[in-house]
């Protein structure tokens, strides 16, 4: 099976997550992507121990699946003779992918500026923290920078702390932004010839992930889509969560009376379907702090399970609230590639880890391996891909240029 | 200027904000995207994101045509549309053209379809809304507090959006080589769990309550790393500080700790010995000053903390702009304002051209410019109720 971006040479210069997993959408489908990692220690997610204080076990899963089908270059850019070999490198890849600080890219000869000059044809992808422009250059990680987008102050109860939307939520949008800035930038260098600078910033991708109420704040200055608001007093008490006896269950309807209707009666709720305060799409969001208080009580009386199969026989739309491990048995995400199932070199074991979420009928992504090992294929490198004589290697070695 | 997709046509057959921002984002780099405004679009109603301003937000550099499929002249317009384009979106609203249709009339055809879970599975006829796929997802009961509701982000079909546009551009770049078309499925349930992905892949590899039910914030697993604390305002301050070494004597100089206290000078006594007393300490300590002052010596040590905003901020914020992350709406005497572009391209950055199109606003000219249509032949259609 051919894989659709084979051919195309990725220098992958990243550490932690939104660069690195950049990095993985490309290689899923088939880009060489090169990790290029410090002599010491390697990418920085090499030593996550634990996630939410639990020890991570007997495979770092949080370094090896962001860094799937990659190969690992491991090189000291602080010497001469490891900058030499990126020069050679960036000479012949097609893309530079890096999310380390504009200080570290200056000592070490990565600027935009330096490396157009190496290789015109060069799409250099900058994961940033703020953005191409502004001089803000304070620490920028995932959860700092979701800080600052608002969107973590309106989620909650009123009077709860802020929410944070999981980790790595931001780290997540910055990635797939930055490959697809790649692809755009790749598909324009067919007819210009000539590579350029693109940078997928965490704030601007966050601002996007924020872009379901945030674009309707900005374009409406409501304060409503700014700050919590109770699940009790939503808007349109048809489109809520409600708890049962056992679980939660998410109702997503349009208020209509149709919808009314059959809500009613897949809740045996006659008199509520005759209650003259709920009459109307209108009467409903006027009472609605009412009316989600009497489903309330009623969807207490019984388990999800049990309503929601009323539900789908009176052709309602809804859905249990499950958890990972629910989640993780789904027939739906594992017919859909979401899940794959791969071999671990470090545990000689089968494992599972996440899938594919962009299907391509004819060219599927695979994961072919996890992440390498550091230094794996740096001699691989050096000898195929530029040159270098095995006498080369050895003094490379010697100078701790090289692992 | 000119654009990354200037030679990209796309057919975009969507009705629901984050499949048309999927195809409105090939939009903002330059693609001919043309919305196909049949008679027949219909829109997930009730959906929160189903607003005027998340139109214009999806659809703006769109062109739109209207046409009446159900005509027989209406359909060879279609078709001919088809005939011309490199890309066809959908997200099973509006004219519904199936994949073996499409490219037995186009093979070299990327038709993106976007769906709620899927294109495989039990389940792959739900309909596209957000919430049901964040449902499935695992995040909404940990995300809070515990004793809670569970909490919709909101943000997981943006993640859809982009993939849509990822997804897109790798089967173009497939079909540049080979000449050969293919279908591109993307989902809100894909989407969902990839943004979980951490939390996921934690729980799928060790398991364990802490990924099933909430964590209090006053049990964090590392209390200087994604964790908050309350100010003495009634506001909040974040700490991102994984590798604690590095960050504790910066962190315990703004809070006023002896960074030498034996209680925590070493990573495993700050994270595992004496975690929750550190917790409680930092808690203790950020409530004694107001945001404002957090702000200034977490900017002056260059910590990697920040104060919790909200959309005020954004809205008004210097560095927003600058970036063209958020835009003035620029219609007359308005001061409202948009989300802009989150990716920079040095050479082929993104432009507004034009506000969304209402129903068939370029019909007209998509006919004759795109399609080769006379005049006459465009009044004939009008006539016949093929096209509007």
């Amino acid at each position: 099976v051919t894989l659709p971006l084979e051919g195309i040479r990725v220098l992958d210069l990243t550490v932690w997550f939104q660069g690195p997993v950049a990095g993985q959408h490309l290689a899923d489908f088939g880009a060489e992507v090169i990790h290029v990692e410090r002599t010491q220690g390697g990418d920085l997610g090499r030593g996550v121990r634990t996630i939410k204080a639990v020890p991570v076990g007997d495979w770092n899963q949080y370094f090896l699946v962001i860094n799937r089908n990659k190969k690992s270059l491991a090189v000291d850019l602080n010497k001469p003779s490891g900058r030499e070999i990126m020069t050679r490198l960036v000479e012949t890849s097609d893309v530079f992918l890096t999310n380390v600080g504009e200080d570290n890219l200056a000592k070490w000869e990565l600027t935009y500026e330096r490396l157009r000059e190496v290789n015109p044809r060069l799409v250099y992808a900058l994961c940033s923290g703020y953005g191409q422009y502004g001089g803000v250059s304070k620490p920028s990680f995932d959860m700092t920078v979701q800080a600052l987008t608002g969107i973590m102050s309106r989620l909650g109860e009123p009077g709860q702390p802020p929410i944070y939307l999981g980790m790595g939520s931001g780290d997540a949008i910055g990635g797939l932004f930055a490959a697809l800035g790649i692809m755009l930038a790749l598909w324009h260098r067919r007819s210009s010839g000539r590579g350029q600078l693109i940078n997928a910033s965490l704030y601007g991708a966050q601002l996007f992930l924020a872009a379901p109420t945030l674009q309707a704040f900005l374009a409406a200055g409501d304060q409503s889509y700014a700050r919590q608001q109770s699940r009790t007093a939503a808007a349109n008490p048809l489109w809520n969560t409600y708890p049962t006896v056992d679980r939660w269950v998410y109702l997503c309807l349009a208020n209509t009376d149709d919808n009314w209707s059959k809500l009613c009666a897949s809740i045996d709720g006659a008199e509520l379907a005759q209650d003259p305060r709920f009459a109307s799409a209108a009467l409903r969001r006027e009472h609605a702090q009412e009316l989600i208080a009497l489903l309330d009580a009623r969807l207490q009386q019984g388990g999800a399970s049990e309503w929601l199969e009323r539900c789908r026989a009176c052709g309602i739309t809804a859905s249990v609230i499950g958890n990972l491990a629910e989640l993780a048995e789904d027939p739906q995400a594992w017919a859909n590639d979401y899940f794959v199932k791969t071999h671990c070199e470090e545990v000689q074991r089968e494992v599972v880890v996440r899938g594919l979420p962009v299907g391509l009928s004819k060219t599927p992504g695979s994961v072919r391996s996890l992440g390498p090992e550091l230094g794996q294929h740096t001699e691989e490198i050096l000898v195929e891909t530029l040159g270098y004589t095995w006498e080369q290697i050895g003094e490379l070695k010697e100078q701790g240029a090289i692992l | 200027m000119t654009a990354a997709l200037q030679d990209v046509v796309v057919l975009d057959a969507t009705a629901t904000f984050w499949a048309s921002m999927g195809a409105g984002l090939l939009a903002d780099f330059g693609a001919t995207v043309i919305r196909i405004d049949g008679p027949a679009a219909d829109s997930n109603a009730g959906s929160p994101t189903d607003t005027p301003h998340h139109f214009e937000l999806a659809n703006r550099n769109k062109l739109s045509v209207s046409i009446d499929g159900t005509t027989p002249q209406g359909r060879d317009v279609l078709e001919r549309l088809i005939g011309a384009a490199d890309v066809f979106v959908t997200d099973g609203s509006g004219e519904s053209f199936d994949y073996a249709t499409l490219s037995a009339m186009r093979p070299t055809l990327v038709y993106a379809r976007a769906s709620a879970f899927g294109a495989e599975g039990p389940d792959r006829g739900l309909p596209p809304i957000d919430e049901l796929a964040a449902a499935r997802t695992g995040l909404m009961p940990i995300l809070p507090q515990p004793g809670q509701p569970p909490v919709y982000g909101g943000g997981g079909q943006m993640y859809s959006a982009v993939m849509l546009a990822f997804g897109v551009m790798t089967a173009l770049w497939h079909r540049e080589a080979t000449g050969e078309g293919q279908v591109v499925d993307v989902s809100l349930l894909g989407g969902n769990m990839y943004g979980a992905s951490l939390d996921l892949q934690a729980f799928l590899a060790i398991g364990g309550e802490r990924f099933l039910h909430p964590v209090s914030r006053l049990d964090a697993g590392n209390p200087m790393s994604g964790t908050l604390y309350p100010t003495q305002d009634g506001r909040w301050v974040t700490l991102t500080m994984p590798d604690t070494d590095r960050w504790w004597p910066g962190l315990a100089a703004i809070t006023g700790l002896d960074p030498t206290d034996e209680r925590f000078d070493s990573h495993e006594k700050r994270c595992e010995t004496n975690r929750l007393e550190l917790i409680d300490t930092l808690e203790r300590a950020f409530a004694t000053r107001p945001a404002a002052h957090w702000r200034s010596v977490i900017a002056e040590r260059n910590l990697s903390a920040d104060v919790i905003e909200d959309y005020d901020y954004v809205a008004d914020d210097p560095q927003a702009r600058r970036n063209r992350f958020v835009l003035d709406a620029q219609r007359p005497g308005d001061s409202a304002k948009t989300l802009g572009f989150p990716l920079y391209m040095s050479e082929t950055a993104a432009r507004l051209r034009n506000a969304a199109p209402f129903a068939g606003q370029h019909t007209a000219q998509v006919l004759r410019e795109l399609l080769g249509y006379s005049e006459d032949e465009i009044a004939a259609l009008h006539e016949a109720g093929a096209v509007s």
